[in-house]
């Protein structure tokens, strides 16, 4: 009997459903014309548009920093959170998970506004460290739930072994566990990393002046622009590293 | 032991000073900052650039892509913005919530440059907090192929030929507004009857119409999925350029211009700047320079003689003036608005 064609063909199907579209707007970023999706011409034009473009290259410089800075910061206190809830179980654990888990559902207009309440009543001026602060709100979330999924199949007797053959805790914590866990942690952070450079709702209300993320930039652009096809290329490039990104998060997470 | 340990390991970690710094503000010898809340590409980089020269000092431009959330951003108390560019109804909506600072006139000679005719129909024609900065009427456009060339009028909409091939934008106050205008009364009447019947018309509408449709209708006019579409003239002037078959006109009963106007916020740190800033888009070179780059058309009458033939010829932007005199900005009603949102509503929940 040969065997079915079926799975073969969904997953061309499925691939196709995903991708079409994206390979669409690849296939605009050479298009000449500035309008229509009918094909004028391959033209490099919107790259090299975008290279002079320095409003669209520092909104990108912002992007990068903020999503580096936050995924760092929501890795350190996603991994304590994780660790805190795995540990103790007791009443304030489950509304500590509670809250943890909260963000996830929390409309993000909400979240933006009410960000923007506190920063303002608290006096801090908003600028990148506002939308840094505001996008570890959300991401820690996910680093948590990541880094707890491991923490599930962790076995905490490896610790006491080491502990047992005179490590101190702090070795045992940087020998045993951090290592152990570090691929469920870096794969929260590279989750946070995507999700934080791609945030428009909260950045728009939490930014500052001059503090333009490309989300917040690109939204803006659609409305009045006439270098729209710009954009394309642009997502074309961040589709790229966004590729690299997923998949390097794959490879971590396969490795262990 | 194990739980202090590891609160004290990441409490060191928190403290980890990884935080993007924002002091990149160039030269710190006193040299000032002025920062606009815009929309993206609504400024020529000519007409930044003179700024910053003239006046010595930095341009900051941070955008917004609706008026709706810019406003609820600065009510919400988010300072540092020097000069907004808000749609003209949104200035009357910050005005009513005391968020703007009158204009200083005498910091701003250059409003003589102002269209007195658009002026004279503005909603803020005493320019009190605000400079009409740049207008563009919201049109209809077809392919004539399909549509052949017939007199533009929003009648059109109701061709059975273009049945389902017809979009009108998914806005109570345009849509409304068209109908109204078709019915011979101002885009923005607030009598009851005259809505409601533009209601029943747009009711009629609708049956024609395939959807009502805010973003679709630029590239559907374009790849010929639609024959006639409702938008903004900037996009479909762009449009026009590319594909000969779209033709582009305003309604003969006039339509909807929509103006951004310039102004001040209350919490404005540099407002002499600000004022200047405002000056200097108002001077006819700059002016014209600047609406040629955006591709709408600044109300500025000093400008009008230094631009392109091309540019000053768009039936579009530059209606005849009897044509011009039909259209109207969109006002901001207040409390009048649930004349519209009732009728909509009809409009909308009819099958």
């Amino acid at each position: 009997m040969k065997p079915s064609r079926l799975p073969l063909v969904t997953t061309i199907l499925v691939l196709v459903f995903f991708y079409l579209p994206i390979a669409a707007l690849v296939i605009r970023s050479f298009n000449a014309s500035r309008y229509t999706p009918a094909w004028k011409g391959f033209t490099w034009k919107w790259y090299e548009r975008l290279w002079e473009r320095e409003d669209l290259l520092s909104a990108l410089g912002n992007s990068l920093k903020i999503a580096t800075a936050a995924s760092l910061l929501s890795m350190v206190l996603g991994t304590t959170a994780a660790f805190a809830l795995h540990r103790h179980r007791s009443r304030l654990q489950d509304f500590h998970s509670l809250m943890v888990r909260v963000p996830l559902v929390l409309p993000d207009i909400l979240m933006g506004m009410s960000l923007l309440l506190l920063f303002v009543s608290a006096g801090v001026p908003l600028s990148l460290i506002t939308i840094t602060l505001a996008h570890v709100t959300f991401c820690l979330s996910y680093v948590a739930l990541v880094v707890l999924a491991r923490l599930e199949d962790f076995d905490f007797n490896v610790v006491e072994a080491a502990r047992d053959l005179g490590a101190t805790p702090l070795q045992a914590f940087a020998k045993i566990t951090l290592p152990m866990l570090l691929p469920g942690i870096l794969a929260g952070g590279l989750l946070a990393f995507t999700l934080s450079i791609d945030d428009y709702v909260i950045t728009f209300f939490v930014k500052g002046p001059g503090s333009d993320t490309l989300p917040t930039l690109i939204y803006s652009m659609i409305k009045k622009s006439r270098e729209l096809p710009v954009i394309n290329a642009l997502s074309t490039l961040m589709l790229a590293i966004t590729f690299a990104v997923v998949f390097a998060a794959q490879r971590l997470t396969r490795k262990a | 032991m194990k739980r202090r340990h590891f609160l004290a390991a990441s409490s060191a970690a928190v403290a980890f000073p990884f935080l993007p710094s924002c002091s990149k503000s160039g030269g710190g010898s006193g040299s000032k900052t002025l920062t606009v809340f815009t929309w993206a590409d609504y400024l020529s980089d000519d007409a930044a650039a003179s700024f910053e020269e003239k006046h010595g000092c930095k341009l900051v431009i941070d955008t917004f892509d609706s008026n709706e959330a810019m406003i609820a951003k600065l009510e919400a108390g988010a300072t540092g913005y020097d000069v907004l560019v808000p749609s003209s109804y949104a200035v009357r909506q910050l005005q009513e919530k005391d968020l703007l600072q009158p204009l200083d006139r005498s910091l701003i000679p250059n409003t003589v440059n102002i269209d007195q005719d658009y002026l004279s129909r503005a909603l803020d024609p005493e320019m009190t907090v605000s400079v009409p900065y740049m207008m563009a009427p919201t049109v209809l456009a077809y392919l004539k192929s399909k549509v052949g060339t017939p007199e533009p009028s929003w009648h059109l909409i109701e061709r059975a030929d273009l049945k389902g091939r017809i979009t009108l934008l998914d806005d109570m106050r345009e849509v409304l507004g068209a109908a109204l205008k078709t019915l011979g009364h101002s885009f923005n009447s607030i009598d009851e009857a005259e809505v409601q019947a533009a209601a029943d018309l747009a009711i009629e509408w609708k049956k024609n119409i395939a959807k009502f449709e805010n973003e679709q209708w630029k590239t559907g006019i374009a790849s010929g999925e639609f024959f006639l579409v409702h938008g903004y003239a900037g996009e479909l002037i762009l449009a026009q350029d590319e594909n000969e078959d779209i033709e582009v006109v305003v309604p003969h009963e006039g339509a909807a211009f929509s103006c951004d106007d310039l102004c001040i916020p209350k919490t404005a740190k540099e407002v002499a700047l600000a004022h200047a800033f405002i000056n200097h888009l108002s001077d006819a070179a700059v002016a014209a320079e600047n609406m040629e780059w955006i591709g709408y058309r600044a109300p500025n009458t000093a400008a009008y003689a230094n631009l392109s033939e091309d540019f000053r010829g768009s039936p579009i932007l530059f209606p005849p003036a009897e044509l011009f005199a039909k259209c109207e900005p969109i006002a901001y009603l207040g409390d009048k608005l649930p004349i519209y949102t009732e009728a909509w509503d009809r409009v909308k929940n009819a099958s």
